[in-house]
């Protein structure tokens, strides 16, 4: 009966070699967890940063969970995609970070990777673009299989989240 | 003691005390070292070194001075390099009092250097020590002197030209300054001096040490040399004093120029051959030698050396000393001290032992480490080969790392101790001979060979006598041939087996025999063993058979090995004898010829023999000896030898050895004696008397135990995951691992997980895969229960905080998630509460009622039971469809988010001066254009929709009432009537009845939506003019102003036209002069109805409507008198009606929605549909405003192509009845009962979703829909009345896009409004009809591209290819499309009861609204009026309003001769409840208030087929005049 109101932005992102970047993003919860309301995912859209290296999303994201329990925390992965000049699209990062469990407003930096695929795929990828991406995307959050993947890294996706817990001092969780 | 040594060391130290201080305390601390030398020569004595380095010093000094100050240099460089900055750094005290020392020594060494340089011209170092008492400090210059000397060096470069400035300022200086007195400067001038007169202090502290060192070069050295300037400077400055008191100073400073090549010396460097060097040192130092010393040299003299170890006395080790290192001290202590008695008596060099251990003895701190922190302990682990497997293992709920292995030792059995006797000894042997015989029989290899030899036999026995002939020879020779070889081999083995098992019982028995002697040798048994020979009967005869039969099939087949061997030889003989005879022949024919040639020498003849083979010794091949064929007996007897050693004889019994422990042991006290023969280990002994036959044993023996996984507490086995080899395995087919190929979290779907077990042909009966199985056919079976070990979340019940029922009964999570859900009743519902408690039950009533109620038809609000259907039914189309394209609506395009300000361009630029040099009020203005605003942040009340009334026409004028009423009631005369009247000239007192200057009506608009109601003011005259705006607000329903919510608005807006009537109620005529009594009544003329959903769709809506009036008006009439007539005649001839001219439209303007963008499939040919997108593209290149639509969507959702609707189609046949002979009539007919089916506009029921079509039999039976089902229905029957006849697409007023129906009748076109059922000319003025994009025809479209799209200016003509273009044509001919239309309509009679029986029930209701919105007065029902009216309806019906008021209005002043009547009836199809109360309501009758008012309503039905309803409602208002 506990509620969860995460209420912020997925801010932009640093780090990428590649500009052009946009984000998909979606979270995951256990099977306690009844989404109120809000959209459980989202895209951002594309933006090429003018000036610095930073690209800005400033992509809300408004959910309001309800819960019976705590396992199956909301989970939040990211995808993070480049779109070059002929608006082909191709893979920069994944991401997964953990929705802050304290309330409050929580700066989030949440560090990317992607497959790094055999050497013919990283020239491929280098010339053609393309590479190697997850079939599955729930490997970005479960990371059962993870340890079979040779991953190199990407930038960081930065998040603001503020969060609003409600009745979890009911069931005697502190917060 | 060597004296010699001892002066080394002493002026060794000497050197360094010197070197110590001359850096650190400078020049002045140079007394200590002074002291001491002047104490040395005394205590050193006379000594060769002292003297020697003394004569140096003084007498030698050119000579010796240079490597002695060189040495001192570089020892002595340090230090002063740090002094010079002191000064610098600062004007501390310190440092001005340095300095000052400093400058004082200087100075007085000027001195004496200036008083030499005038005692001596020759500047030799010797004078020096004539003139200074002590050489020590002058030595202790020397040591100063080079670093300075150094550091000038460093720093000249950069001074020098800044120096010469100075100097020559400084001879002026010196020049003016001739009166200071003789003697030391004071600190004050010495500071002065330093401070004042150069400007960078640094360069000055530096330059004074620089100079005094210069100053003692001159000394030494006559100081010539390039460096004059800083050197005389120098001079300068130190010499301040002789200067001033000599005046040869002056001469001396001031020649200094002319005379710089007197002070130049040129000399050699100085160098001191190595050599020369060398032989010096020799003399000076000695160097212990490496070699070794001989022992004699160091132990006293005729002292043999003795070695303690030798005499086994403990000797320490010595500590590790390098030998040459060790020779060196040696050969030093014999040279330096040989009395002392560094060596012992072995002649090294007593030394303690080693003091160092091996091993560290520090306790080791491990210990404690490990009592504080066992958990911390780390493990290093190699660096090993990544391999990649899978370590998944379902449902693994215990950590990794508690595995229990349990180890079951249950016994040893030693074959052999120590302990053990030699009867143990044999015991043991007997039971392992007994285990091998066990086992060997239960392999039974020679059985088994045996029958394989009997199996071969056979085939060998078949294979010579095939009953098959078809079979080659050759391969049966060649199977045969195999078949024996391979019998060869069997047979062997099977000897071999069986000589091992024959063996092996004899052993078992011999062994066996030994232990027995053994026993009674012994006389005591002390193991339980025994064998029991058990003999087992065998049949004589047949064991003789067998065996014999064994032995001939052997010899025979050992015959014929042998008889192949022979052939075989024979053959190899018979070659190598043809071979050998042929060589023969040609030896014997040489030999003949030999013999011809040598008949000579006859002896050599008798060795013939011999020399034979003499020419090819080595070729000459030996006579082959023909092959001895095997006698048989030979064969028989070694097979019956063979037989007899390996195999049971034929009748002897079969031998089964039985070993058992049933022997009994000799209890101890039988025992001959207690001394027990024990065979040791590893010592050979023998169980023969002999001795012969040695064994030796080591303790063996065998450990029986049984291993096994332990089991945890809950039944759990304790074990790792399956064996990693497996998985590797499996994980490597990839397809096999179920985690690698549809991801973890496949894991908990069942369904995926089910088919990826059907895909990878997962074994069933593996074991491996059982609980898989298990899990997949409990998950497909249905069952609930699902194995605890396949969830994700353990323990995901045991935390919950509520269960699932609470959660979901919580009423706010309910309501918040239905919001989100965007369920019609929630949708736009704000402020959730907070608390459950605060939400109360019944907001979810009507939705869960709605839920309930999903497919219970409702019969309450629709009476008709069939209507009832048909709302449902087009509830779940609606449903449905949007549904189908609600996530169509989510896609956005970059215009539906972005509004982009144009940039202005040069074009627009023009347009916006253009529009300084604009009228401001200009005579003709005109409406611009506003900005659109997306519904998105608007709210209650930002909305207002704006009607602009300008003007009507044609409004009826009240017809003057029957003289007798009018002069029966004076006081009810109007009051506008006297008004008007009384202004008039010549008006009469009576002017009712007057045509001329009569208000004849005097009418006001009212605009009433959403039940607010705004009207003009009253204008006069049948044309009025108001020019009007009105503003009504308008609020969405549900306050939700999305675009979906707001194109669903079902409101109309209604604007009526009412004739304001002021009649005058004083009663007393007296009282007119003092006061005005009227009421003002007002009559409703006519209405305009406009759906908001037109409006919101058109943005605006401008242009002049017909108002739509009953077509009885009580008391009004048309007038058609010449006086009004003016320039309109055509126009009006033509129309009749009246019409009101406005414009309507949103503030602010809201952005319609968008049509769906979205491709619906299509069963039509592909062709066709490129076809008609080519089609539509380019017509929408020429005109984008013209409609064009070759496609429209089916109501289930499908592309259609348009032609395809229309069909000739029967209408009722009743209607067809109705005027046989006119056909113009008919077709009347046909369109107002077109006309009667309900309209409703798919854009309000799909919500702007998009524009369905319904195939005429679905409209009929739907009983509602929109332009275009009526236009095709209409088309339909007029196709089947044998018009020519067209869909007509266009705009129209006020619909918007919708479709008319054009007719060609004998000699002009006419254009059908299919939802009102008129028709119109094509050059009628006021035809709804704006605008034709298309016409479509049964088999072509025909798309407009004229210059007009007028219907008044075009020609319909769609032959002409140059006006239409059409669809099909020569390039893609009308390729013979099917209808999508029924065969034939079939209409049901309405059941007349029925629709009596709905009658009676309007008729209530109403009455009932009626009374309900009077609330304040009586309402009182004129029956008598009511019935006159129902009777009077029929005949409307009939004749469709024409021609009937003038008796009827006679007919009811009949009847209602006292009664002042207005009223009027209303038609309109009937669809529902609710459209007929508006209507009654928006007449207004109801809002009379006066006290005596009578009323009067009657309804009546006229049924048509297919349940189509006809409804005229009267209603009417009665005052009764008194």
């Amino acid at each position: 009966m506990a509620e969860v109101h995460v209420i912020g932005q997925i801010l932009g992102a640093t780090g990428f070699s590649e500009s052009s970047l946009f984000c998909k993003w979606g979270i995951h919860t256990g099977a306690a967890w009844k989404l109120l309301s809000g959209l459980r995912e989202g895209q951002t859209q594309v933006d090429t940063p003018q000036v610095g290296d930073m690209a800005y999303w400033s992509h809300p994201i408004d959910l309001h969970f309800a819960t019976k329990g705590l396992q199956g925390w909301p989970r939040l992965h990211l995808q993070v995609w480049s779109q070059d000049s002929f608006g082909r699209c191709q893979l920069a990062g994944y991401g997964f970070c953990h929705v802050p469990s304290s309330p409050g407003t929580h700066q989030l930096d949440c560090p990317t990777w992607r497959p790094l695929g055999s050497w013919r795929e990283q020239l491929a990828r280098a010339f053609v673009g393309g590479g190697p991406q997850l079939l599955h995307g729930d490997t970005i959050y479960s990371g059962a299989d993870r340890y079979r993947l040779h991953t190199t890294a990407g930038g960081t996706v930065h998040l603001q989240l503020g969060l609003l817990l409600r009745h979890f001092d009911r069931y005697g969780v502190e917060c | 003691m060597n004296p010699k040594e001892e002066k080394m060391k002493i002026i060794t130290e000497e050197f360094l005390e010197n070197e110590e201080d001359a850096p650190v305390e400078g020049l002045k601390s140079s007394k200590l070292p002074r002291q001491k030398r002047k104490k040395q020569p005394p205590t050193g004595g006379p000594g060769e070194m002292v003297s020697g380095k003394a004569q140096d010093d003084i007498q030698e000094e050119p000579v010796k001075q240079e490597p002695e100050t060189q040495l001192l240099s570089m020892k002595a460089g340090r230090g002063p390099r740090n002094l010079p900055p002191i000064p610098a750094s600062s004007r501390t005290s310190f440092a001005e009092f340095s300095m000052r020392e400093r400058m004082r020594e200087k100075l007085q060494a000027a001195r004496s250097k200036a008083e030499s340089a005038l005692l001596q011209e020759i500047p030799t170092p010797r004078p020096r020590r004539l003139r200074s008492p002590s050489e020590k400090e002058l030595e202790t210059e020397f040591g100063v002197e080079p670093s300075k000397e150094a550091l000038r060096t460093q720093q000249e470069d950069g001074s020098q030209s800044y120096s010469r400035v100075k100097h020559h300022e400084f001879i002026r200086k010196i020049k003016t300054k001739p009166l200071v007195p003789p003697g030391f400067p004071s600190a004050e001038d010495a500071y002065n001096f330093f401070t004042f007169n150069f400007d960078p202090d640094p360069e000055e502290s530096e330059e004074k040490p620089k100079a005094t060192a210069a100053d003692k070069d001159t000394q030494e050295e006559e100081a010539g040399e390039e460096e004059e300037p800083p050197m005389q400077e120098g001079v300068n400055k130190t010499d301040e004093e002789e200067l001033l008191s000599g005046k040869d100073a002056e001469e001396f400073l001031v020649g200094l120029d002319q005379t710089a090549a007197d002070f130049v010396d040129v000399r050699p460097a100085d160098y001191e051959s190595v050599h020369v060097r060398m032989q010096r040192e020799k003399e000076i130092l000695f160097i212990p030698s490496r070699f070794t010393v001989p022992t004699y040299k160091k132990l006293p003299e005729n002292v043999q050396p003795r070695f303690p170890e030798d005499e086994g006395l403990y000797i320490g080790e010595r500590p590790e000393v390098s030998r040459t290192n060790q020779n060196i001290v040696e050969n030093r202590l014999l040279t330096q001290e040989p009395e002392r008695g560094w060596f012992g008596d072995d002649g090294r060099i007593l030394a303690l032992p080693n003091p160092i251990k091996p091993f560290p003895s520090r306790p080791p701190i491990l210990k404690q480490e490990q009592a504080v922190h066992v958990e911390l302990e780390m493990l290093y682990k190699k660096a090993v080969n990544y391999v990649t497997c899978s370590q998944h293992m379902i449902g693994a709920g215990e950590a990794p790392g508690i595995f229990q292995l349990d180890i079951d030792i249950s016994g040893l059995i030693f074959t052999h101790h120590p302990c053990f006797s030699r009867e143990h000894v044999l015991a043991s042997k007997l039971a392992q001979l007994y285990d091998q015989y066990l086992a060997r029989r239960q392999r039974n290899k020679a059985k088994f060979l045996n029958d394989k030899l009997q199996a071969l036999r056979n085939a060998v026995q078949t294979g010579l006598h095939p009953e098959q002939p078809h079979r080659s020879l050759d391969t049966t020779q060649k199977a045969i041939h195999e078949y024996k070889a391979e019998i060869r081999q069997t047979r062997k083995l099977r000897d071999a087996e069986q000589e091992k098992d024959r063996t092996l019982l004899k052993t078992i028995i011999k062994v066996w025999k030994e232990m027995k002697s053994l026993r009674e040798f012994q006389r005591f048994t002390n193991t339980p063993l025994k064998l029991v020979l058990r003999k087992e009967k065998v049949d004589q005869k047949a064991d003789d058979d067998a065996y014999e039969a064994e032995i001939q099939v052997e010899v025979s087949e050992l015959l014929e090995e042998h008889l192949e061997d022979y052939e075989q030889k024979m053959e190899e003989y018979r070659m190598a004898y043809q071979h050998w005879k042929a060589w023969r022949k040609a030896q014997r024919a040489k030999k003949k010829k030999k013999k011809q040639a040598v008949v000579e020498h006859p002896d050599e003849e008798s060795e013939e023999p011999c020399p034979e083979a003499e020419p090819c010794p080595g070729e000459e091949p030996v006579k082959p000896v023909p092959p001895e064929l095997t006698e048989q007996a030979v064969i028989e007897q070694q097979v019956r030898e063979r037989a007899a050693q390996c195999r049971r004889r034929s009748g002897e019994p079969v031998l089964v050895p039985e070993l058992s422990l049933a022997g009994s042991i000799t209890p101890n006290d039988q025992c001959p004696s207690i001394v027990f023969l024990l065979v040791f280990v590893g010592v050979p002994f023998s169980f023969e008397a002999d001795g012969s036959n040695q064994l030796i044993l080591m303790t063996s023996g065998k450990v029986s135990n049984s291993v096994a996984w332990a089991v945890g507490e809950h039944g759990v086995p304790l074990s790792p995951p399956l064996s990693q080899q497996i998985i590797g395995f499996r994980s490597a087919l990839k397809r096999a691992d179920a985690i690698s190929s549809i991801g973890t979290s496949g894991l908990t779907d069942m369904k995926k997980l089910a088919k990826w077990a059907a895909e990878s042909k997962l074994d069933p009966n593996d074991p491996n895969n059982s609980p898989l199985m298990q899990l997949i056919s409990v998950a497909t079976s249905g069952e609930a229960y699902v194995p605890d070990f396949f969830r994700l979340e353990q323990l995901q019940q045991e935390f919950n905080f509520v269960s699932d029922e609470e959660l979901n009964r919580s009423k706010r999570f309910r309501l918040l998630h239905l919001r989100n859900q965007e369920v019609p009743e929630f949708r736009n519902y704000k402020q959730i509460p907070v608390y459950d408690r605060e939400i109360q039950e019944k907001v979810f009533q009507d939705y869960e009622k709605r839920l309930r109620d999903r497919n219970v038809i409702e019969t309450k609000d629709h009476i008709d039971a069939h209507r009832a259907v048909v709302a449902k039914y087009l509830q779940q189309v609606r449903e449905s469809v949007i549904n189908r394209f609600q996530i169509a609506k989510h896609h956005f395009l970059l215009s539906d988010l972005i509004i982009e300000e144009e940039v202005p361009n040069i074009s627009i630029l023009g347009l916006s001066l253009f529009k300084l040099a604009e009228q401001k009020r200009p005579l003709r203005p005109r409406r611009k254009g506003r900005k659109k605003v997306t519904a998105q942040n608007l709210s209650d009340g930002d909305i207002k929709l704006l009607v602009n009334i300008i003007r009507a026409y044609d409004i009826p004028v009240r017809k003057p009432t029957a003289s007798k009423f009018h002069q029966q009631s004076r006081s009810s005369r109007t009051f506008s009537e006297k008004c008007a009247a009384s202004p008039a000239p010549h008006s009469p007192t009576h002017g009712v009845d007057y045509p001329l200057g009569q208000v004849l009506v005097r009418p006001f608009v009212e605009v009433s939506f959403q039940r607010t109601i705004c009207h003009t003011t009253t204008a006069e005259g049948p044309n009025p003019s108001w020019n009007e705006e009105l503003e009504l607000p308008f609020r969405a329903p549900n306050g939700d102003y999305s675009m979906t919510s707001l194109q669903s608005v079902k409101d109309d807006v209604f604007i009526h036209v009412f004739d304001e009537i002021l009649y005058d109620v004083l009663e007393d005529d007296r009282e007119r002069q003092s006061g005005i009594h009227t009421r003002i009544e007002r009559h409703w003329l006519g209405c305009v109805k406009i759906p908001f959903s037109t409006i919101y769709f058109q943005a605006r809506i401008d242009g002049t409507f017909k108002i739509d009036m009953p077509p009885v008006l009580l008391g009004y009439s048309k007038e058609r008198n010449t006086m009004i007539e003016r320039g309109f005649d055509s126009a009006r001839s033509l129309s009749e009606g009246s019409y009101i001219t406005l414009f309507i439209t949103i503030e602010p303007q809201l952005a319609p929605g968008e049509t769906i963008r979205e491709k619906f499939d299509s069963q039509e040919d592909e062709k066709l549909l490129q076809a008609t997108e080519k089609f539509q593209a380019e017509c929408a290149l020429k005109f984008p405003n013209r409609r064009c639509l070759p496609t429209v969507i089916d109501i289930s959702g499908k592309t259609v192509f348009i032609t395809r609707y229309l069909k000739s189609l029967n209408p009722p046949q009743e209607l067809l009845d109705v005027y046989p002979n006119s056909p113009q009539a008919t077709a009347e007919l046909v369109a107002c009962y077109v006309s009667l089916i309900p309209f409703l506009p798919d854009a309000v029921s799909f919500a702007g979703v998009c524009d369905l079509w319904s195939t005429s039999d679905q409209f009929l039976d739907l009983l509602a829909g929109d332009e275009e089902e009526h236009a095709v229905l209409l088309c339909n029957y007029f196709l089947f009345l044998g018009k020519k006849v067209w869909l007509m697409m266009g705009n129209a007023i006020p619909e918007g896009p919708t479709v008319y129906v054009l007719t060609w009748e004998q000699n002009h076109y006419l254009i059908w409004n299919p939802s009102s059922g008129h028709f119109y000319a094509q050059y009628d003025t006021f035809c709804p009809l704006k605008s034709v994009g298309c016409l479509i025809g049964p088999d072509n479209i025909w798309f407009n591209i004229q210059r007009y799209d007028s219907p008044l200016r075009m020609n319909f003509d769609v032959t002409k290819p140059k006006l239409w273009k059409s669809f099909f044509s020569r390039n893609l001919p009308y390729p013979g499309l099917s209808s999508v239309q029924p065969e034939e309509l079939i209409y049901q009679r309405t059941d007349k009861a029925a629709a009596a029986e709905l009658q009676d029930r309007i008729e209530k209701i109403l009455k009932e609204k009626i009374m309900e919105w009077r609330p304040r007065h009586l309402t009182r029902w004129n029956r008598y009026c009511t019935s006159t009216l129902r009777h009077f309806l029929p005949v409307l019906e009939r004749s469709q309003g024409d021609d009937v008021e003038d008796s009827h209005r006679a007919e009811l002043l009949k009847q209602l001769g006292d009664y002042r009547f207005s009223g009027f009836p209303l038609h309109m199809p009937y669809s529902e409840m609710k459209p007929l109360i508006e209507a009654v309501y928006s007449t207004g009758v109801h809002n009379i208030d006066v006290p005596n008012v009578e009323f009067a309503l009657a309804v009546y039905i006229h049924p048509y087929p297919k349940n189509v309803l006809s409804v005229w409602i009267y209603v009417a208002s009665l005052i009764r005049n008194r």
